[in-house]
């Protein structure tokens, strides 16, 4: 393949591209996500290959394997392109020659493998009828279900690089710079910093060697958006990130992906090969006098290390801890270099906002915060996945019309956004709508998009208690606010969850909370507080009930509470007893089980397999052991001290 | 020295000569010479091979104590004419460059002993008397035809076969005491060179891993271009590649790269990918994001421990299997989750994991 050296060829290339494509007129689409692939999507898709080939229907028609659709829930997804888009869900090997058949070769549905609204009892035909789908605005995430990531001619052929192609022949890098500010695009990565603002400072910085990086360490648990999309649709990031620098006057760009996704380090490392090889990256792209090449600089498993200021000590090779911020990145960062640092999906919005311009990217949002943002809708809600919708959509929008709603008829008791810097917010706060400062406002965060659903099962003091043993265990222990704060924050919550915590614990816990917020260098200390502060600012109730009746009200702090059998619902099946990896359950007589206390290690796996139509199984308060308490999974260790 | 004539009063008297010293320096043999009369053997002295051969034929000696250095033919070669031309004669090995080479190699061909210069005479006696036992030994067998030409051995091989040989001599000697005793030495003797020999085969696999690893850090390195700035990178590469980081390696890392060792102990003992301990051949990894918290992921880890019979953060005894939690493995729609290798497992029973654990246990590991 030769370079594209002019604007003009990347339009011929893509002519190109789809008038070959034309010849297939049918194409199957599979899912090849990170979700989709633990329900054996690639087996799948060997599948389906082998029976086109086997029907000979090579020629006309395509099997393509693409990134994360988003509705993991349901995976594997599969989607058949003629006349509209038939997507099945769950779709297992052995239905491939049905499916083949009805669809690929006729013109049928399936109709058991088509989504089933729980509701209604219809099935929805193709994917736009699919009220998951339905509700969401997909711009970002649209072409991740067109394309296969590892083919740059995939995005070529659906407008890809048309935004840098017409940034490099029209427009001048303060002109790019400009159309992004006038967005008023925001850091998707959670402080929402406007990422104009942020351009314009590296860009007057006065150096000839400045730096632009793409954030991808997604450490916020329960999060996966920034994955999806550099597995799905790495070049929609990278072209983002050649404009950025164009607009900066950056020459070298990095990709810090985190290990734990090594699918998003393959198709990033592709997407830059690839692009290099068309010239998209390399000297004198289009023709023009910029410059521009990228590398990508693998994390190796801190959360901190998302921070802009530890990334950047991270990537020239040295512990991934944050430094004090007297000078910007934008100045100083990088090898003391300007450095412009973006969340993954701050620069996938780019190409958008070049192409379609400031105007249009405004139209959608709220006041302070435009555009949309792809949530990680996950936890107790019936349809899982990946959403994208506009800025200003209510909590309550996203959960029960996108979502679904709750699985099995439980109540919503909180949504947490934000991930560990964020907070919960009870069912009260359901219309609030998703926006950087309106969620600030009510004692959360926007974060970079975790929303975890919980239900009336969810323990709040367990789930604060969560998210400091996570923080207490990823302080990096350079600062003493954060370091101490959170082991004192921790023991203490410790405490509460076994039963022996005590009425003045809520007001050293706020106090702590005031300290670390003020006294802590980087945003992981300064934040770490928000879960506790907007826990017991809503549900102050159940740490009472925990500090004073030794009780936890959703059953799941296992120091109080005890598995016992039923007598009298128990049928004496013998499942719980097989499930029951201690042998705590033992036979009485020929009727019933029952738990031995002493062995019990609270596992629940009895609870969850007792057949619901018995429900032999209880959960019951127990008296907590007055000493020592131990709580499973509590390290109070810093990072620097905890391994090895 | 009152012991030494004791000694000579028992020699046994093979011929004209007992023993024959086969040396070029002439200072050394003369010192010989008297060490071996004070003992009571009657010496000969050859200047080199030839002659020292031509000596022994015409001697007949019990011993030959051979230099290992010498100009024209050297010791290995007047050995290896030794054994066809007098098979009873035990030849013992003397050099000024004792190395573990030179004495395997005169141990192959044929050498009793192998004396180091300068050495104590003392040491040269004992030598001395042990080789005329032996030679006694061999020429009652001598009459006794071979069956086979003994093929070539290699050093274990001759190890055993000389156990083999002490064995059956035990059963000769058993009736006498003072040739029992001797035996019993011999082998204990035996059996302590086998052991280090053991122990420096052993030793020579363990650098030659060393070396191995090395090289594999090395072509990891290169990559790299020998940056300092990639030393996380190199470390990941090199922990995916040993599943650990060696001491051995990361000391070569920080003297490749010129960081300290220290800088290179604090980033391994700051990022979870790395870890100081072997690992397990098969990596049990429970999410503990909160997706998977919310939705039991708790309850599943400690089922997923005491199913294993680990805690997390812990590798079992045959280093088969770890276990570890991760903060979010990034697929949250399957939550409860727990990644196996390569593989996720949505909130598996016990049985499943049973079942999980079994099909990897029967699996040969490919890097062993």
């Amino acid at each position: 393949m030769s370079k594209l050296k002019i604007a003009a060829d990347l339009e011929a290339l893509r002519k190109s591209v789809i008038s070959q494509r034309e010849t297939k007129s049918k194409w199957v689409t599979i899912c090849t996500g990170t979700g989709c692939c633990a329900y054996g999507a690639e087996a799948l898709a060997d599948g389906f290959e082998e029976e086109v080939k086997k029907l000979g229907l090579s020629e006309t028609v395509g099997i393509r394997r693409t990134g994360c659709h988003g509705f993991c829930e349901r995976g594997p997804l599969v989607v058949v392109e003629s006349k509209g888009h038939t997507c099945y869900v769950g779709a297992q090997l052995k239905d491939v020659p049905l499916i083949v058949e009805k669809t690929v070769v006729g013109d049928e549905a399936v109709e058991r493998l088509l989504y089933l609204e729980g509701e209604t009892g219809k099935r929805a035909g193709t994917v736009e009828d699919i009220p998951f789908y339905k509700h969401q605005t997909r711009i970002l995430l649209k072409n991740n279900a067109l394309i296969d990531a590892s083919n740059i001619l995939d995005y070529i052929a659906v407008g890809g690089y048309s935004a840098l192609a017409k940034a490099l022949t029209d427009m001048s890098p303060v002109n790019v710079l400009n159309e992004v500010k006038e967005a008023n695009l925001r850091g998707r990565g959670g402080a929402g910093f406007p990422a104009g603002v942020k351009w314009e400072s590296a860009r007057k910085a006065v150096d000839s060697t400045k730096y632009v990086i793409v954030n991808a360490d997604e450490g916020d648990p329960g999060a996966y958006m920034d994955r999806s999309l550099l597995e799905g649709n790495p070049h929609s990031v990278l072209e983002g990130l050649i404009l950025g620098a164009y607009a900066i006057g950056a020459t070298q760009g990095f990709i810090y992906v985190r290990q734990e996704y090594p699918m998003a380090h393959k198709h990033a490392q592709k997407a830059i090969d690839q692009a290099r090889e068309y010239g998209l990256l390399g000297k004198h792209i289009f023709g023009s006098s910029f410059s521009f090449d990228v590398k990508i600089h693998r994390g190796a498993g801190a959360f901190v290390s998302g921070e802009s200021t530890a990334l950047i000590n991270a990537i020239e090779g040295h512990v991934g801890e944050p430094r004090p911020k007297y000078i910007h990145t934008t100045e100083k960062g990088l090898w003391g270099k300007p450095t412009c640092l973006n969340n993954v999906e701050t620069w996938a919005n780019v190409p958008f906002i070049i192409n379609q311009g400031a105007e249009w990217f405004r139209t959608m949002g709220t006041e302070s915060s435009k555009g949309t943002k792809i949530f990680s809708l996950v936890g107790k809600v019936i349809n899982t996945g990946l959403v994208e919708v506009p800025m200003g959509m209510s909590l309550r929008d996203i959960i029960f019309k996108i979502g679904g709603g709750l699985p099995k008829g439980k109540s919503f008791k909180a949504v947490q956004t934000g991930g560990p810097s964020g907070g919960v917010l009870p069912a009260s706060m359901l219309e609030t709508p998703v926006g950087f400062d309106e969620l600030t406002k009510v004692g959360s965060m926007m974060g970079s998009g975790g929303m975890i659903v919980m239900d009336q099962d969810t323990c709040m003091v367990d789930t604060a208690r969560y998210y400091i043993n996570f923080l207490a265990h990823e302080s990096c222990g350079k600062c003493i606010p954060c370091r101490e704060g959170l082991r004192q924050m921790l023991n203490i919550l410790n405490r509460i969850t076994a039963g022996a915590g005590e009425e003045s614990d809520l007001d050293l816990l706020e106090e702590l909370s005031e300290f670390m917020e003020m006294a802590s260098l980087c945003a992981l200390g300064q934040t770490a507080s928000n879960p506790v502060r907007s826990t017991i600012r809503y549900f102050r109730d159940e740490f009472e009930a925990h500090i004073r009746d030794k009780r936890c009200p959703a059953g799941v702090c296992t120091a109080l509470i005890a598995y016992e059998i039923d007598p009298v619902k128990c049928t004496a099946c013998g499942a719980c007893a097989k499930s029951c990896a201690v042998g705590a359950i033992e036979k009485v007589d020929a009727k019933t089980y029952t738990v031995d206390q002493e062995k019990c290690i609270k596992c629940g796996s009895c609870y969850s397999t007792c057949p619901d139509k018995w429900g032999a199984l209880v959960k019951v308060p127990a008296v907590p052991a007055t000493q020592s308490p131990v709580v499973p999974g509590a390290v109070c260790e810093v990072r620097s001290q905890c391994k090895n | 020295m009152e012991n030494m004539t004791e000694m000579a009063a028992e020699r046994p008297l093979p011929g004209q000569f007992d023993v024959v010293v086969i040396d070029d320096e002439e200072t050394f043999t003369e010192g010989i010479r008297q060490t071996l009369e004070m003992g009571g053997y009657r010496a000969a002295v050859a200047k080199n091979g030839e002659q020292g051969l031509n000596l022994v034929r015409s001697a007949n000696p019990g011993v030959v104590l051979v230099d290992l250095k010498m100009p024209g033919m050297n010791g290995i070669e007047v050995l290896g004419h030794l054994s066809a031309s007098a098979p009873c004669t035990v030849p013992i090995m003397v050099t000024g460059h004792g190395t573990m080479d030179s004495a395997v190699e005169s141990m192959k061909v044929g050498a009793f002993d192998f004396l180091t210069k300068p050495f104590d005479p003392e040491r040269l006696l004992e030598s001395v008397r042990r080789g005329m036992r032996l030679n006694v030994l061999r020429k009652e067998r001598e009459s006794v035809p071979e069956p086979v030409a003994a093929p070539a051995l290699d050093k274990n091989d001759m190890l055993l076969r000389g156990l083999e040989v002490l064995g059956e001599a035990y059963s000769l000697g058993l009736d006498n005491r003072e040739l029992f005793d001797e035996l019993a030495y011999l082998e204990s003797e035996a059996k302590y060179h086998a052991e280090s020999l053991g122990q420096i085969k052993k030793k020579e696999r363990a650098i030659l891993d060393i070396r191995d690893d090395l090289r594999e850090v090395d072509s990891i390195l290169e990559k790299y271009d020998f940056e300092k700035g990639a030393l996380i990178q190199v470390l990941l590469d090199t922990q995916e590649k040993f599943n650990w980081l060696p001491r051995h390696v990361l000391h070569w890392i920080s003297a490749r790269l010129n960081v300290t060792v220290k800088e290179i102990y604090t980033i391994a003992g700051f990022y979870e990918a790395f870890s100081l301990k072997p690992r397990g051949r098969h990596c049990v990894q429970v999410c503990t994001g909160t997706a998977c918290h919310v939705r039991g992921a708790s309850e599943m880890l400690s089922r997923v421990s005491a199913t294993l019979g680990l805690e997390p953060g812990q590798t079992d005894e045959d280093q088969q299997f770890s276990l570890s939690t991760v903060h979010c493995l990034g697929c949250c729609a399957l939550a409860p989750v727990v990644q196996v290798d390569k593989q996720y497992y949505h909130n598996p029973s016990r049985n499943k994991i049973e079942k999980i654990i079994k099909s990897l246990d029967k699996e040969v590991p490919e890097n062993v």
